[in-house]
């Protein structure tokens, strides 16, 4: 009992310092951030701020442009987060098997998610010029139509879509591959048994017990997607026409380029409870169809 | 063993610890020398690259040399935008510099809080400047300094301006002439495009709703060429029939080819790629023109062109502003600093020696032998005889970055030119209005 006691103790004491940090440095500034929200904020002389209650929300909920940012990120999410699923979930398949270099493969499709977001999306912004660009280059050689990519409307999501896939893919499909190692050999050889063909074993075997690994990937890339941030401030600054003015580039618009500091504070917890609502939606939803072996 | 009391008593000293190590730099407050004595001022500038940094230390060291009971502390921050989050996290720790760069909307936003105060009982008082030397400074540089309240609260430091770069030898093999006005600009753009050739006019970057670009400000002088401003009555005038004949001006060479949009500066690389025969760039970027051209060409610099109502320009670079958190002998003294600076040889040094123009005409004289050498610099200090700055008010930045929009509404977004102004003219009076 006074061992165990002591134990509890101890763990309070070394669990302080990290709980402190956490504190000071995420949970007060949340909090402080909701405080914010409610003011008509002066960020350079905290004493000319003043209260205005849900006012920065109402103003944000009845403004046509962070509706339309909402739109944008909706975008980003479902051109991002199914797809890359399914592209992960086949590479991952397709890398479990044994090929000659299937070592280099794997490299070439993890590589990209440890190179720097400002570094690469800067490089592809160069691929995507409509002038000098490679793709358009390529598109030329091929006789097909070019296109204006980051400074089209149409186009610049699409592409900021495709440099975020080849970006974070490899992420992905690692967890994927770690997925699919721990399901256990002798149920897919089972299933063979009983006659099961590759699709069948996939469908009845693989796919539901990897289900738990699925929920995680898909709620770790929708949180990812929603918080982007770099490859928009990079690539596009959210145009053209704020065709890529995503809700956390919105946030960062207000806050550090505008200065509007309660707005900005009020779409952040805006953006919180949406992330936080999404996220259990997806769990509860999920929750039913997830087995563990 | 620890007991209940030592663990609470850990803790306690630990949350002290960590509350202490965050407010730390909220605890202090801004020096206060004596009234009488040495002075040291704080100025935190961004001129941090290239010669900027050995210029602004010889200035001040000589200063130093003439002015010995003042001591001039430099805080040089890497770029403008780490200066503009540095001056905001020292007012609001309230360990503001003494004086500080500053753009204009900066100011507005400073003014608006209390964090600055107005130069006028300095720049009319006894150590003043006297009316012919205020005479002697660029007009356009002069009410660059006054917000709308009418007061001055910024001193000049580093101006530049827009000029017009191009391919001479491409314009010379073509039998075009130099542009002097925008509709010849449009016209030897065309003449040189050709989409078998892959070639046009010019590229610019029309910049987006976080802000304005080259592109924009390129707009911005074109709408006051055709005899328009930006704003009227203490309002964004943003859809008047100057901006409307300018965003026409542009819809037509975006639509005939001769005009490309794209990013990152794209003028220079389609001028040094010898695909686009012109560059509207600043006076600053001669240097990197001529090294994205690399000796393939001979390039041309010229004035902007002017427009129907005449010359239209965009002043660049940043002022000085001083805080109100300073003693008053930091502020006799950083004053003495400032002004001592905007004099013709300490202005001429600086221009000499950085690419950034001279803030008065008293200084050209003495620039004559730099001028024979460097005569682009001339047409760009010409110019700011006329050159404005986008006008020092807040929400304008966001408002330029609704113009900005307004440019790719009219063109990539195919809507009417005026449907386009009036919902930049909406968007702006509310970010004003908002920003108020």
């Amino acid at each position: 009992m006074f061992a165990t006691e002591r134990r509890r103790r101890s763990a309070y004491l070394y669990l302080t310092p990290a709980a402190l940090v956490f504190l000071v440095f995420t949970l007060g500034p949340a909090f402080f951030v909701l405080y914010i929200s409610l003011f008509n904020w002066n960020f350079l002389n905290s004493a000319l701020s003043t209260f205005v209650g849900l006012q920065n929300y109402t103003n944000l909920l009845t403004s046509s442009t962070f509706w339309h940012s909402l739109a944008i990120s909706l975008y980003f999410v479902v051109g991002t987060v199914p797809v890359g699923l399914f592209l992960a979930l086949v590479l991952a398949m397709a890398l479990m098997n044994q090929f000659a270099g299937r070592g280099f493969v794997r490299l070439a499709v993890f590589s990209p998610y440890v190179t720097p977001v400002v570094a690469t999306s800067i490089v592809w912004i160069w691929i995507f010029n409509p002038q000098f660009g490679l793709i358009n280059g390529l598109l030329h050689m091929a006789h097909l139509p070019e296109l204006g990519w980051l400074q089209s409307q149409r186009w610049a999501m699409p592409g900021v879509i495709f440099y975020t896939l080849w970006h974070s893919l490899g992420f992905d499909v690692i967890i994927f591959m770690a997925g699919l190692s721990g399901i256990s050999a002798d149920l897919r050889e089972a299933a063979r048994i009983d006659g099961a063909n590759r699709w069948q074993e996939f469908w009845s075997v693989t796919w539901p017990l990897l289900t738990p690994t699925t929920l995680f990937v898909l709620i770790i890339t929708t949180i990812g997607s929603l918080q982007a941030f770099t490859q928009f401030f990079t690539m596009t600054a959210g145009g053209p026409m704020s065709a890529t003015t995503t809700t956390s580039y919105l946030l960062y618009e207000l806050a550090f380029l505008f200065y509007r500091t309660g707005p900005a504070a009020a779409l952040a917890v805006l953006l919180f409870i949406i992330i936080a609502g999404l996220t259990a939606l997806q769990m509860l939803l999920s929750q039913r169809r997830t087995y563990y072996q | 063993m620890p007991t209940k009391k030592t663990t609470a008593l850990v803790m306690a000293s630990t949350l002290v610890g960590v509350l202490a190590a965050g407010c730390g730099s909220t605890t202090a407050t801004a020096p206060t020398p004596k009234a009488s004595g040495p002075v040291t001022i704080t100025f935190m500038e961004a001129m941090s690259s290239g010669t900027l940094k050995p210029a602004v230390q010889a200035l001040v060291s000589q200063f130093e040399n003439s002015h010995k009971n003042i001591t001039v502390d430099l805080e040089v921050e890497p770029s403008y935008s780490v200066l503009e989050t540095k001056i905001e996290a020292s007012v609001t720790a309230g360990q503001a510099p003494t004086i500080a760069q500053a753009y204009e909307d900066w100011a507005a936003g400073y003014a608006n809080s209390g964090a600055i105060v107005p130069l006028d009982s300095y720049v009319n008082g006894s150590n003043g400047i006297t009316a012919q030397q205020k005479s002697q400074i660029w007009s356009g540089v002069w009410k660059d300094q006054f917000l709308p309240d009418g007061k001055i609260w910024m001193w000049p430091f580093n101006k530049s301006d827009f000029v017009l770069y191009y391919n001479q030898t491409w314009l010379n093999q073509r039998g075009l002439p130099v542009p002097t006005t925008w509709s010849q600009f449009a016209s030897d753009a065309q003449a040189v495009t050709s989409s078998s050739a892959n070639t046009w006019g010019v590229s610019i970057d029309p910049g987006s709703s976080s802000g304005a670009a080259n592109g924009t400000y390129f707009y911005v002088s074109l709408i006051r060429a055709y005899g328009g401003h930006l704003m009227k009555n203490g309002k964004p005038n943003f859809d008047s029939t100057a901006a409307q004949e300018a965003l026409s001006y542009i819809v037509h060479m975006y639509q005939n080819g001769s005009m490309k949009f794209g990013s990152s500066y794209p003028g220079q690389t389609a001028l040094g790629a010898k695909h686009g025969l012109f560059d509207l760039s600043t006076i600053a970027s001669y240097y990197y023109d001529q090294e994205a051209i690399g000796g393939k060409f001979t390039m041309g610099v010229a004035a902007f062109p002017k427009g129907p109502a005449g010359e239209g320009n965009v002043m660049q670079g940043t002022n000085i502003v001083m805080f109100s958190s300073a003693s008053a002998a930091q502020k006799n003294a950083a004053w003495t600093f400032m002004k001592w600076l905007s004099e013709p040889a300490q202005t001429a040094y600086w221009a000499t020696h950085t690419g950034y123009l001279p803030v008065t005409k008293a200084a050209l004289p003495l620039m004559t032998s730099y001028f024979n050498s460097h005569p682009y610099q001339k047409i760009a200090a010409e110019s700011l005889a006329y050159a404005r700055p986008t006008p020092p008010v807040a929400g304008m930045d966001q408002g330029i970055g609704a113009l900005a929009n307004a440019i790719q509404e009219a063109t990539i977004g195919h809507r009417s030119v005026a449907t386009a102004l009036a919902a930049a003219q909406s968007q702006a009076t509310s970010d004003v209005n908002s920003a108020q």
